[in-house]
């Protein structure tokens, strides 16, 4: 509605209350703080056809009032005093009545934030080789403006040290960098988005980061949890990623407290992913990814590389697909142990030519693909699909088709511990991956 | 006692520092042209169609065009045409 808006026509979008903040953040994220909407009960979906309508006739008045006068301007004003105070009995109370705050605020992930006082800032911000108020990048969804000194906060209220500052900034700017609408519509979609950071190089030794059983709590991975960590408030903070504003999801997901993680380079047959994109073995980068779920995919018995795979490519069609477009095939993240990558390795298949044989093994019937779509109606379909509308319902489920339509749309991470145990992850638009060595300090 | 001074972790927005007001609304919707733009999510369709119909009864001579842009943000194609072709326009995704 804002193109809209921009292009000179008077618009107003229609909106279900539990979606009103998401309609204040996103006006004030795209350019527009005073933009109108209507708002109805509740979301139309999932709705019967008649209270659809009769929610609608609800609020025609208003609808009718909205695109014929100026309804007034919405307060837009954001308080953005540089600092705050707090006094306690110790430093301890202080930082208790902090995070009061805070938490009352969302500014944090419901645990326990470091106080950034001037003396951590400054000295996260020795960190990178950037000034304070060098502008990283716009950070989506909500496009703030990421200087290296908000970067630095949200960095220290997660723990992190100056030496995870260019890794911190990396991810920051790969965000800015995803496409296919990531920034706008699919980070604040309704299903459980979230990013995943994979780490490469001489940085993933240097900060110790743990590429064999790398997710989850514990010792083994504090940097992968800090890291992740900071990067979270980052784009909570920053990208104005928070709850039921900008992240609308449904149910939510443990996955959006974000993990930093790292590629076992040394036990993989195959070079490295940031090799895959461009990079050479003695730079360290990041890569991003938008993940939608996670599965293990267990093998409790082949040692072949091709029983390996067809057990891993059956691992990759679990969802749907979208018959949205002439493709409309998913794509897969998959984190692959050393047990497996070896022995597929070890047999001769390079790392693009398993990409290419689990691909062409992730078969899976169409019809049950796209059940969640009823093809009835001006439902989702693209001209290139229409085709399917003349089969029977038995005939739709016969259909075969593979879930990817690309090798590339397959991408392979050693990582993990001695099992033969993958971890396959929905995933999309493209990753991101930059180079973190520019913003290392000189 | 301690006073501990912290700093605010919030960016400021692009969009609000560069925003841009609303465009003046007419004075009525007689003999207009209403766009419906549709997401293609079920249901934003019946909202959008029962706004036109009923937008229709109340004004004279109005003109109600239908346009699925079949995702969101709507195809650039599909956007234009819709700008080019309505006075007004209302959106609905359904959500």
């Amino acid at each position: 509605m804002i193109e809209i808006e921009k292009a000179g026509i008077p618009a107003i979008p229609i909106v279900s209350g539990r979606f009103n903040d998401d309609a204040i953040a996103s006006s004030r994220a795209f350019g527009m703080p005073d933009l109108q909407w209507v708002v109805v009960p509740r979301i139309y979906r999932n709705l019967e056809p008649d209270i659809s309508e009769s929610q609608t006739a609800e609020v025609i008045d208003e609808i009718i009032a909205n695109l014929t006068s100026h309804a007034g301007e919405r307060d837009s004003a954001l308080d953005h005093e540089s600092s705050s105070r707090y006094e306690g009995e110790d430093r301890y109370d202080a930082v208790l009545k902090m995070n009061d705050d805070f938490l009352r605020d969302d500014l944090g992930d419901g645990l326990l934030l470091h106080p950034p006082t001037d003396e951590a800032v400054s000295a996260m911000i020795e960190g990178t080789s950037l000034d304070a108020n060098f502008e990283v990048c716009d950070m989506p969804p909500g496009f703030g403006i990421a200087t290296v000194e908000k970067i630095a906060i949200n960095a220290v209220m997660a723990g992190a040290k100056p030496e995870h500052m260019p890794v911190i900034i990396a991810s920051v700017k790969a965000l800015s960098m995803i496409g296919g609408g990531g920034g706008k519509s699919l980070l604040m979609s309704t299903s459980p988005q979230a990013p995943l950071l994979i780490v490469n190089g001489p940085v993933t030794k240097e900060l110790g980061f743990n590429p064999r059983s790398a997710i989850g709590p514990g010792r083994d991975n504090h940097v992968n949890t800090i890291v992740g960590r900071a990067f979270a408030l980052c784009f909570r903070n920053i990208g104005y990623w928070y709850p039921g504003k900008m992240d609308m999801d449904t149910i939510g997901t443990t996955r959006k407290f974000i993990q930093c993680l790292a590629e076992n380079e040394e036990m993989s047959p195959w070079p490295s992913f940031a090799h895959d994109r461009g990079f050479k073995p003695d730079e360290s980068t990041v890569s991003l990814f938008i993940t939608d779920g996670e599965l293990d995919v267990q093998d409790q018995g082949n040692h072949t590389a091709e029983g390996l795979m067809k057990t891993l490519a059956y691992g990759c069609t679990f969802g749907t697909r979208s018959i949205q477009g002439e493709g409309g095939g998913v794509q897969r993240l998959i984190l692959m142990p050393p047990d497996v990558a070896g022995p597929i390795g070890k047999e001769g298949f390079s790392k693009q030519e398993a990409m290419e044989f689990i691909t062409k093994h992730a078969v899976g019937s169409l019809g049950k693909m796209i059940r969640y779509m009823p093809l009835e109606g001006e439902a989702r379909v693209s001209e290139h699909w229409e085709w399917l509308r003349s089969l029977t319902e038995e005939r739709l489920l016969d259909v075969q088709i593979p879930v990817m339509d690309k090798p590339e749309d397959c991408s392979i991470v050693v990582l993990g511990a001695d099992r033969a145990k993958t971890a396959v992850f929905p995933t999309g638009p493209a990753p991101v991956t930059v180079g973190v060595d520019e913003f290392r300090p000189g | 006692m301690h006073l501990l001074e912290v700093k605010n972790p919030v960016a400021q927005q692009r969009g609000v520092i560069n925003s841009i007001p609303t465009n003046p609304r007419p004075e009525s919707l007689d003999g207009l042209t209403v766009g419906l733009l549709w997401s293609g999510t079920h249901g934003g369709d019946i909202a959008l169609n029962t706004a036109g119909r009923l937008i229709q009864e109340r004004f004279k001579d109005v003109t109600i065009k239908f346009y699925n842009g079949n995702n969101y943000p709507a195809p650039d194609h599909i956007r234009q045409q819709c700008i080019d072709e309505s006075d007004v326009v209302i959106g609905a995704t359904a959500d």
